[in-house]
């Protein structure tokens, strides 16, 4: 979650805040009724499910004191320019939540959807002073925001069953999320049925290829590579592809034995394969007729192995600590 | 290390046996002496927390008899629900080790029934190693067999759950896999009843044994499956699949656990449905035999893809009403890896559901794990029906495997027999020209191994359709070339090799040593300062507390680890345990755990607790302990109860579990905290450092003056390691608490006249009567 961006405007824009602050109060006393402003935001609620507020309206309806309602507000950055990726993803996952909302029958006057863009309402984070993005905060009906209203997006991540569980904690409006059903899965396994299929069908004639050994034990030993050097563990837990230490400099190796680096991964598997091609060579080279040839092919299955697996062994070595055998180099 | 036996080498088929017995028996022995380091280093103890359930079953199993045992409701667990012990248990251990204990005594050898459990894993790692042998040669070559016996005698992974003391299924399970696919294999080979029936036979040890037996009722239909698809059906393949699959079904729905699952869930229905489909293609296959159709093979493949599409839908539309369970979630999260996290946290919380690093693969199986697909390779070069199997079995098991820690311990018998298959022919490769060149070379001992099975390899051809045919050329151009890669470059490939096999059993010492010799029941330690080794008995002083201070129907809550360890050791009553059946029952401890005071006093007496115990590592810096476990118990009571226990509660507003004073609040306060740090402020660890300073977590405990109003502190052990707490009784605090001060009445101005005369008690101002007067002042 380390993608968030940082606007840097907090250091100048203290005192300012505290202007825009009194102003916005001085300001309340003249805005809308309660009525007034329920019936608007349902009007807008019909149009659209997930309110999109500027500054002003965002004071209107969100900070000023007749509310009956509660607001989830998403303040967030979009606009291209200013290169947040993970704001999409949010905006995405917000939309679904406020979507699902919009259609169940949970609907009701107490709560609504917002969200505020940066470069529609820099003021709003400028009171609010909220430097990052995306966050997620909610205005309960009565009283201000406590720290529970904002959404721990570090430690829960926004993805929309996590963002419905956080209004039902702050709201108790329980909210069922309906995605709209993702068939790329499905037609990426479709066309790969299809593909194979149509291949098989080409070659009909053909077939001599899926009496080959060779492609089948590849295939086998692909396999046992990439769950060996622990592409399993790197597809649930999804550790980063290298660590940088504290000079700057990159670490190929996790350190302990309980992690691993998506390159580190790479690098047993070949290591791996590297022994497994050596030992096939030595045991090839005893049934080569050719002399010379059965010579070459002992002498660099025998260093493949001994020298790939030294290397094997001193990968483990640094990783566990006061393991004390080596082989050739440590 | 194990290779190695004496003898002459001499071309005689009763010196190979001789060689292949004692390698077998040296194996056997060093498998179990490396076994034995718990025991020497500490005593003849059970370990863990499983094993002391099964030591207790099997202790009752002994005493008051098998029907009993079948018929136990054991009150002491899951209170107030109790548990039906016989009809939750794999009984294959308890039997296993009452059979043996019986025959001992009627033989007059008076050992206890604890010795029997504490040594039976390593006794049967033996007979594994054996049958790994056997299951091997019938792949391959004898020579791979005691290479793979070998290996799996010694190796970590499957050590690691085999150990002395280490009294659970999977000790005799690994056993009894080996010996099924053993006799699968021999039963595909032969074609003959008989063995398949004895596969089924085995299958049902195993199935009484282990819940892994599913992996077996899988595999085989897998084996059949994939050999029909590639047009290896025989009339072998239709006797021995039928066979066992008919028995193997009876045999399995015996045991009372298992019940009518294997016709009543999804794990099962593919052994079922591939039994139909055998059925089919043999029917087609007689029709055309009958009818004499030419391109019959064209339309056995499509009418065999009609059939299977039939059966899978059948068993789809089945699940769907019903009629077959679905399969349980613990099978589920092995194909949907996310699957767990989200919707079973009990089963994430326990670490050896994690799925695989590569660096446990190597620390369990070292060189093995680079070398195995090297035996798949020429497995699936030379294919035959039984090599593909084995081949099924590797790719089936990695991928378990990956996806499970635990899951290793399948693993690593296939790899076994595949490093042993890899290094037999390479080393056969080596040392073979040796012979026919008549050099000794310097792996003296291997090439006795090697060269004696030279004369089976001969044997075995008969069997193998495919697969020998590489040793002819290879056998003759050696005569014609006579020494093909010099006698040096030999020498030097065997000593390298050698050498890595060496290593190997230098690792798997130093493994079993290090990591798996570890009753974590007993801890040890060792001190910095002189290197002496120090032991930490708290488990058992307070268990022991507990079965000598407490009333005997007293309860004890604890979280679920401890629960087998307690009706173990201290024989009382636990409210859950290891067998996490009941996933709302232990939401409710862990609410109360992660609760304050009092409103899990409310829980605990409506739970009827009398006790609490908990494990606290804060003073000599064990990292198990309860306070570390804390965010598994309120997930888990949040999963259940998510009005009262939020897991953000327990969070710093930065995100963070912190214990020291800028922990969250809500943390301070809970039950499990407090009863960890109780008077734990006081204590100074060190004569510089503060007080109060926890090593596990090095941090200063934030909430440390408190006192605890509805507990009472019952008992703590000599390092602090378990802490047991006595809940009271309402009565014990619902009297207002008055200090002395309130409590005594303090003396006013009255004087009490009790002189030397003996007088009545008399009322102030009290108004004497005169007889035969009116007392009429007013």
């Amino acid at each position: 979650m380390n993608v968030l961006i940082r606007t840097m405007l907090l250091g100048l824009l203290v005192l300012g805040s505290f202007l825009v602050i009194t102003m916005a109060q001085g300001k309340q006393k003249t805005g809308l009724s309660l009525s007034e402003k329920v019936r608007n935001l349902h009007d807008m609620n019909m149009k659209k499910a997930l309110l999109r507020f500027n500054g002003q309206k965002f004071r209107e309806y969100v900070k000023s004191a007749p509310r009956n309602y509660s607001m989830v507000v998403m303040l967030t950055a979009l606009a291209p320019s200013r290169q947040c990726q993970i704001c999409r993803h949010a905006h995405d996952e917000f939309t679904i939540v406020a979507n699902s909302y919009r259609y169940s029958p949970t609907y009701s006057n107490k709560l609504f959807f917002a969200m505020v863009d940066f470069d529609e309402g820099s003021d709003v984070f400028q009171a609010l002073r909220i430097n990052t993005a995306p966050v997620f905060l909610h205005f309960p009906a009565k009283g201000k925001p406590k720290g529970p209203d904002t959404m721990d997006i570090h430690r829960v991540g926004f993805a929309a069953e996590a963002i419905a569980k956080f209004v039902h904690e702050r709201t108790d409006v329980q909210i069922r999320i309906f995605r709209p059903p993702n068939y790329s899965g499905t037609v990426a396994m479709l066309t790969l049925v299809a593909l194979v299929g149509g291949f098989l069908y080409i070659r009909r004639n053909n077939l001599e290829f899926l009496y080959n050994k060779q492609i089948w034990g590849a295939v086998a030993l692909f396999f046992c590579f990439a769950m060996i050097s622990g592409q399993m563990w790197n597809h649930i837990r999804g550790p980063p592809l290298v660590h940088k230490n504290k000079n700057g400099g990159v670490a190929y190796i996790h350190g302990s034995s309980q992690g691993q680096l998506v390159v580190e991964t790479y690098i047993v598997m070949f290591l791996n394969a590297m022994i497994v091609l050596g030992m096939v060579l030595l045991t090839e080279s005893g049934s080569q007729s050719d002399q010379k040839r059965a010579r070459i092919l002992a002498i660099v299955g025998l260093l493949l192995v001994v020298v790939f697996f030294s290397f094997l062994l001193s990968v483990f070595r640094s990783k566990a600590q006061g393991y004390p055998y080596s082989f050739l180099f440590k | 290390m194990n290779q190695s036996s004496s003898g002459i080498w001499r071309k005689s088929a009763g010196y190979s046996s001789l060689i292949t017995f004692s390698i077998l028996l040296i194996a056997w022995l060093a498998g179990f002496s490396s076994r034995l380091f718990a025991v020497i280093r500490f005593e003849s103890i059970i370990h863990e927390f499983d094993p002391w359930f099964n030591y207790r079953s099997t202790a009752f199993m002994v005493q008051h008899g098998f029907y009993k045992f079948l018929n136990w409701f054991d009150e002491r667990a899951w209170y107030p629900l109790g548990r039906i012990v016989g009809g939750t248990v794999y009984p294959g251990l308890m039997i296993t080790s009452g059979t043996i204990h019986y025959i001992l005594h009627s033989l007059n050898i008076p050992i206890h029934i604890r010795d029997i459990c504490v040594f039976l894993a390593p006794v049967f790692s033996g007979l594994t190693s054996i049958s790994t042998y056997l299951l091997t040669s019938e792949l391959w070559s004898r020579g791979a067999g005691l290479f793979a016996a070998s290996f799996i005698a010694i190796v970590p992974g499957y050590i690691s759950r085999s150990v002395a003391g280490s009294y659970d299924n999977e000790g005799i399970a690994i056993f009894a896999l080996q010996f099924t696919y053993f006799l699968w294999v021999r039963s595909i080979k032969t074609g003959s009843m008989f063995w398949s029936a004895a596969t089924a036979l085995s299958y049902f040890y195993m199935v009484s044994a282990w819940g892994g037996y599913v992996f077996i009722i899988n595999l085989i239909p897998l084996h059949v499956f994939v050999l029909l698809i590639m047009g290896r059906y025989s009339q072998r393949l239709l006797t021995s699949y039928s066979t066992f699959y008919i028995l193997g079904l009876l045999f399995s729905m015996q045991i009372p656990f298992v019940g009518f699952q294997p016709i009543r869930t999804s794990e099962h229905m593919a052994a079922l449905g591939i039994f139909v489909l055998l059925l089919f293609i043999a029917i087609l296959r007689h029709l055309q035999s009958v009818l004499s159709r030419s391109d019959f093979r064209k339309f056995y493949l499509f009418g065999g893809m009609f059939a299977a599409l039939i059966v899978f839908l059948g068993v789809v539309f089945l699940t769907i009403f019903g009629v077959i369970a679905p399969w349980s979630g613990r099978f589920y999260s092995l194909w949907d890896t996310g699957y767990a996290k989200i919707h079973i946290p009990i089963i994430a919380s326990v670490s050896e559901h994690q799925p695989t690093t590569w660096f446990s693969f190597f620390f369990d199986l070292h060189i093995l794990v680079c070398t195995f697909p090297v035996g798949i390779w020429y497995c699936i070069k030379s294919v035959n029906d039984e090599r593909i199997f084995v081949v099924l079995y590797a790719i089936s098991a990695v991928y378990f495997a990956g996806v499970m820690v635990r899951l290793m311990l399948t693993l690593t018998p296939v790899v076994c027999i595949l490093a042993g298959i890899a290094f037999s022919t390479l080393l056969e490769v080596f040392l073979k020209e040796d012979y026919s060149s008549r050099i000794v070379g310097k792996g003296g001992n291997i090439a006795n191994t090697e060269i004696a099975e030279d004369n089976h390899v001969d044997k075995k051809n008969l069997y193998d359709k495919a697969g020998k045919i590489k040793f002819r050329p290879k056998h003759d151009a050696q005569l014609e070339t006579h020494c093909g890669i010099g006698s040096n470059l030999k020498s030097v490939i065997i000593l390298a090799i050698l050498m890595i096999l060496m290593m190997f059993a230098v690792h798997c010492t130093w493994v079993t040593s290090n990591a798996y010799s570890s009753p974590s029941i007993v801890l040890a330690f060792h001190n910095n300062q002189d290197g002496s080794r120090n032991i930490l008995d708290d488990f058992r002083e307070a268990y022991y507390w507990l079965s000598q201070n407490t009333p005997d129907s007293a309860r004890i809550m604890s979280w679920w680890d401890y629960g087998y360890q307690i009706a173990g050791m201290a024989n009382r009553t636990t409210l859950v345990d290891n067998n996490t059946w009941n996933n709302s029952h232990i939401a409710l401890v862990g609410k109360a755990m992660s609760s304050t005071e009092e409103k899990s006093y409310e829980i605990m007496s409506s739970l009827d607790v009398d006790y609490v115990l908990i494990i606290f590592g804060g003073v000599i810096g064990y990292s198990g302990d309860d306070i570390n476990k804390f965010l598994w118990m309120v997930r888990i009571a949040e999963g259940e109860h998510p009005k009262d226990i939020k897991e953000s509660d327990y969070f710093t507003d930065r995100g963070e579990f912190r214990i020291d004073s800028e922990g969250a609040p809500t943390l301070l306060n809970c039950l499990m905290y407090k009863l960890s740090y109780y008077r734990f402020g006081e204590l100074k660890l060190d004569y510089r450092g503060p007080a109060g300073y926890d090593r596990t977590r090095n941090a200063i405990i934030g909430n440390k003056d408190f006192e605890l109003s509805y507990l009472e502190e019952a008992y703590t052990t000599e390092h602090w390691l378990v802490r047991i707490y006595r809940v009271k009784k309402p009565s014990e605090f619902n009297r207002p608490s008055l200090k002395l001060g309130e409590r005594t009445l303090s003396p006013t101005n009255y004087i009490p006249r009790k002189n030397s005369k003996r007088r009545k008690g008399y009322i102030k101002g009290r108004p004497t009567v005169i007889k035969g007067k009116r007392n009429n002042s007013q």
